[in-house]
């Protein structure tokens, strides 16, 4: 009902929205907007079923680019609770109010009130008990609530948004933000470090744009509630966009976890259905192939230019200081670039003046506009370098002075700054290299201490390069002398026949032998190399298969439940072959515990920088964690 | 215990024992040599033992002028660095004062501690077993030549598995047969086997036995058997094997005596392995083969290590070839004569080829193919055959 209602508002044209709850809502929900307000002729209208504003026309209906059309919401309230409209229009000097009990009506009244319509709703459902039961508790109605104005807000950025239940603002965002700056504002300014910005190739997206941010894998959550997806900005919960953002980030988290996105997408009103949901929260796209792959490949090219190494902070949670170059910053800054510039010092003089241009310039990164570069990505040359950093520190500089304004929490500005001013170390590439405890490697890079797990990267290395062979061919795989014999279930002998394509990619070549039992006939030699045995190899490939299966098997049932949502789906088989490779890649990489000489350790990290995705494993946890310079001064009390 | 001995003998003595103690154990008795020093008549003798609980060695020092009889416990590592250091002096005088060993050049003095002699596990003897004085008994004793010994397990350790779960292959597997004596070693790739005539004719109406031996021990055992014109005796218990190199004669004790625990379990059937029904047959020189298969090996890496072998019966030719993706291709070509059968071509793995190739002594060497996804064998002599499986080559 929220939703409605301030979706109502937002179609009105106002900016500026607050929403009041008291008692979780149940008590009263009251939405006040500065929109264009309702005419008094009009006010009965607007509680009639059915009747709405919204459609001019017939082919509007194929068009929809308001949030509501269907014109229930108000007539559907209004019958079961005791609800009040007060609206005055730009150019009527007086507001009006129109107040109803249910069923009951009563005459509009002349009412004082400001340009924009304020409505009310108290006692819901006061003559309905039996729906009443069904309203949660307090705290959990009101937790819907926000969820609600959080998804509306971050849509609207340039709609300030007031939020307050039973008295206490929960939030106060103000009007005219850029999308960026509301995403930080509502998901928590201290996760800025960790968001990447994303947005669409505009060659390739045929129609369809995308502007986002996703965080880095370091704060992906248990549950997908911190994915905000958005179509013409309406909130939807969308499995093709969700699958999406899984797959872009498959091998950079764990499985079980969830990236934080905000995603807005925008495409033409005819490429989208809305009206497939009551409450519109889930949408048809009519070409949902498309959308995956500009939501793929956006996400996998923000998350591949940018350099994912988890910040490791020694205390916990106060990241907001801004001790660690934003992930932002880093990504758009080459090592070069954050040198001093001649730049320097009109950065550092924070007049009015500058900030407007900051806004300004800030806003250029609009969702939906055309160019939504960020000038600095990939700066590599130095010329782009200086600008690269310059701006990267505007960037830095104007949001905090952004959110000073809001009233939003305050960030200190010094960090942006010192990250320019700051005389930069940048090591050589041959630099001292420690292994400890034969598991970690240290060493530094401009930004501070790296510490690598030694098993995790070299696996990530090892699984690229099989990937590469596989591409090129099935994998050289050398006979046994006496077939290993591995036991193996009925199903599991019953899959064999099924799975020898894939066996022989990879260069096994397996047979039943007898009811209970597969001989090993041959085995990939590069595994041999690497005293991997047939055996344990082979029951470890079945177990997998056994666990895919089932993921398989519970994918075919969704979609029976779901006829509705045609996921493009890679095709299992392929899946299945990531995961063996993956596997194998485990079992061939340096353990830990291993001993490295000096020359490994150096070629290791030389892989590090060759090999894609080399910030995590390919089952998703991180290769290698950061110690910022920044945190090792404020560690020994020197910042 | 006061003993004067010849220091190169005592290191060489003293760098052989090395590999019998321990590296890392939380025991410190066994990093440790016990020194045991002994005087019949005029003539002393030093024994040095180590052991690791796995495997023992017993050496006999006769180089020696023994003052005083007496045992001491030293800690391997430090004596073998004062002997090997001290290289100006003939001779080193060693002399304990309770659990202290004072070693004395002609400038030098060392003092170490060492540890109580009656803390040192007990280390079993051949005597005994043969015997079966200790309550353990061979279930078998026989005598090998050393040099033929020494040519049977270096033409079989190559071809043990390194650290493989299939515990069994870690070792060679060593086969009394009558007259015989046969070893055996396989990785589950290729198998070596090599058979020699026991020294004497052995005893053809004795019966078979078989065991497996660690790798380790018997690459300690090559050390040991320098010697070509020394017999060795081989003695087999349930769980042990002992190989007492020289003496024999004359009732003299051996110098050395090598003891190992079996490695557990069931080698591999590998009768069934060696293929019997070869119709391609070649015999190559065994440097030309070996030269051809390096070279042709220079181009392949880890992912790709088939070098592809294709015989041409009627051009009588062999080429050669590898190909790594990304680096590059290789391409040898020799000449083939006396090849008998169709034309094939077989992958396989060249170090496989070259480790035999290595062991062989014999100029000669037979090649046997039947199809690319069959064995091929490489014979040398009438004692050495080596089963090596192929490679799938794409």
């Amino acid at each position: 009902m929220v939703k409605e209602l301030v979706e109502n508002s937002i179609d009105a044209g106002a900016t500026r929205i607050e929403v009041e709850l008291e008692q979780g809502g149940v008590e009263l929900v009251r939405v006040s907007d500065n929109g264009g307000g309702i005419a008094k002729d009009d006010l009965v209208l607007a509680i009639a079923p059915h009747a709405t504003s919204k459609v001019g026309t017939l082919e509007d209906l194929d068009r929809i680019a308001t949030l509501g059309f269907r014109g229930e919401a108000l007539a559907s309230i209004s019958s079961v609770s005791r609800m009040s409209i007060r609206s005055r229009t730009t150019d009527a000097n007086e507001a009006f109010e129109l107040r109803c009990e249910g069923e009951i009506k009563q005459p509009i009244a002349p009412a004082s009130s400001p340009v924009g319509t304020t409505l009310s709703v108290r006692n819901l459902f006061f003559n309905t008990p039996a729906r009443r039961k069904f309203l949660k508790t307090i705290g959990t109605e009101q937790g819907r609530c926000a969820d609600t104005i959080t998804a509306i807000a971050l849509a609207h950025p340039l709609v300030g948004f007031v939020f307050r239940t039973d008295g206490k603002t929960q939030f106060d965002l103000p009007p005219n933000q850029t999308a960026q700056e509301r995403a930080l504002a509502l998901l928590g300014s201290e996760l800025e470090p960790e968001m990447l910005v994303v947005e669409s190739d505009q060659h390739d997206s045929r129609g369809v744009s995308l502007w986002g941010l996703v965080g880095t894998p370091a704060i992906a959550r248990a549950t997908n509630k911190s994915q905000h997806v958005f179509v013409n900005g309406r909130a939807v919960r969308d499995r093709t966009v969700q699958h999406a953002i899984m797959q872009a980030y498959r091998g950079l988290i764990e499985p079980s976890r969830y990236p934080t996105a905000v995603l807005m997408l925008e495409m033409s009103p005819e490429a989208v259905d809305v009206n497939v949901h009551p409450t519109k929260a889930e949408v048809r796209f009519r070409d949902s192939s498309l959308v995956h792959s500009v939501v793929y490949h956006a996400i996998s090219r923000a998350l591949k230019a940018a350099d994912l190494t988890p910040t490791f902070f020694t205390h916990g949670g106060s990241a907001s200081n801004g001790s660690a170059p934003s992930a932002i910053e880093s990504k758009l800054s080459h090592p070069t670039a954050i040198m001093p510039s001649p730049f320097q010092q009109p950065v550092q003089t924070n007049g009015p003046a500058q900030t407007e241009a900051f806004v300004e310039y800030l806003r250029r990164f609009t969702p939906g506009t055309d160019q939504l570069t960020f000038p600095l990505r990939g700066s590599a040359a130095p010329n782009d370098g200086e600008n690269g950093a310059v701006s990267a520190a505007l960037d830095g500089r104007a949001t905090n002075t952004e959110e000073k304004q809001a009233g939003g929490p305050a960030v200190t500005n010094a960090a942006s700054a010192q990250n320019v001013e700051g005389e930069v170390y940048a090591p050589k590439r041959v630099d001292r290299i420690l292994q400890v405890h034969n598991s970690y490697v240290v060493t530094q890079d401009e930004q501070g201490v790296v510490i690598v797990d030694q098993h995790a990267l070299h696996e990530r290395v090892m699984f690229e390069a099989l990937l590469a062979r596989v591409g090129r061919g099935n994998l050289e795989s050398q006979s046994l002398l006496t077939p290993a014999l591995i036991d193996a279930t009925a199903d599991q002998l019953g899959r064999l026949e099924e799975m020898k394509p894939l066996l022989e990619r990879i260069g096994v070549e397996a047979e039943p032998a007898g009811p209970r039992s597969i001989a090993v006939r041959s085995f990939p030699s590069f595994l041999f190399s690497r005293n991997v045995d047939p055996i344990e190899f082979m029951a470890d490939l079945f177990s997998l298969t056994d666990e895919h299966e089932e993921a398989s098997d519970a994918e075919a049932k969704h979609r029976l439940a779901h006829p509705t949502s045609d996921i493009p789906h890679p095709r299992s088989n392929e899946r299945l072959l990531r995961d063996v490779l993956d596997m194998m890649a485990c079992k061939a990489a340096i353990k830990a515990g291993d001993h490295l000489s000096d020359l490994e350790l150096d070629e290791l990290l030389r892989l590090r920088e060759a090999v894609e995705r080399s910030s995590n494993c390919p089952h998703g946890r991180p290769t290698t964690v950061r110690l910022t310079i920044k945190e090792l001064e404020r560690l020994f009390g020197r910042s | 215990m006061k003993v004067i001995c010849d220091r190169g003998a005592l290191l060489d003595a003293i760098n052989l024992i090395s590999g019998a103690v321990a590296a890392r154990t939380p025991k410190v008795q066994l990093t440790c040599v016990k020194l045991t020093a002994t005087k019949t008549g005029s003539a002393g003798e030093v024994t040095l033992v180590a052991t690791d609980a796995e495997i023992s060695l017993r050496l006999r020092l006769a180089q020696v002028d023994v003052q005083q009889p007496g045992e001491a416990l030293i800690p391997a590592d430090k004596l073998r660095q004062i002997i090997s250091a001290e290289d100006s002096e003939p001779t080193l005088t060693l002399e304990t004062e309770a659990e202290v060993i004072h070693i004395k050049g002609q400038d030098a003095h060392f003092k170490v501690f060492g540890y109580q002699v009656n803390d040192y596990p007990p280390v079993p003897e051949i005597t005994s077993v043969i015997a079966g004085t200790d309550g353990v008994k061979a279930k078998a004793v026989f005598t090998q030549n050393a040099a033929l010994l020494s040519g049977t397990v270096a033409r079989t350790l190559f071809a043990t598995a390194r650290e493989n779960s299939r515990y069994a292959i870690n070792g060679v597997l060593m086969k009394r047969d009558g007259k015989k004596l046969e070893m055996v070693a396989t990785d589950g790739r290729r198998l070596a086997l090599c058979r020699s005539t026991l020294a004497g004719g052995g005893d053809k109406d004795a019966k078979t036995i078989s065991c497996i031996v660690p790798t380790k021990a018997l690459t300690m055992l090559q050390r040991l058997l320098g010697n070509g014109d020394e017999n060795v005796q081989i003695a087999i218990t349930d769980n042990q094997v002992f190989f007492a190199v020289g003496g024999g004669a004359k009732n003299e004790a051996p110098h050395s005596v090598l003891s190992s625990t079996l490695v557990e379990g069931a080698f591999p059937p590998y009768e069934d392995v060696i293929p019997k029904d070869q119709d391609k047959k070649v015999t190559f020189d065994r440097d030309v083969l070996s030269s051809a298969v390096r070279r042709a090996a220079l181009l392949t890496n880890e992912e790709s290590r088939g070098v592809r072998m294709n015989f041409q019966a009627k051009k009588k030719h062999l080429e050669l070839s590898s190909r790594a993706p990304e680096m590059g291709e290789a391409k040898v070509d020799i000449s083939l004569a006396g090849y008998e059968g169709d034309d094939i071509e077989i992958g396989f793995n060249p170090t496989f080829i070259t480790d035999a190739l290595k062991v062989i002594s014999d100029p000669q060497v037979i090649m046997e193919l039947k199809a690319p996804n069959k064995p091929g064998v490489v014979k040398s002599g009438g004692d050495f055959v080596y089963v090596v499986m192929p490679v799938n080559l794409q």
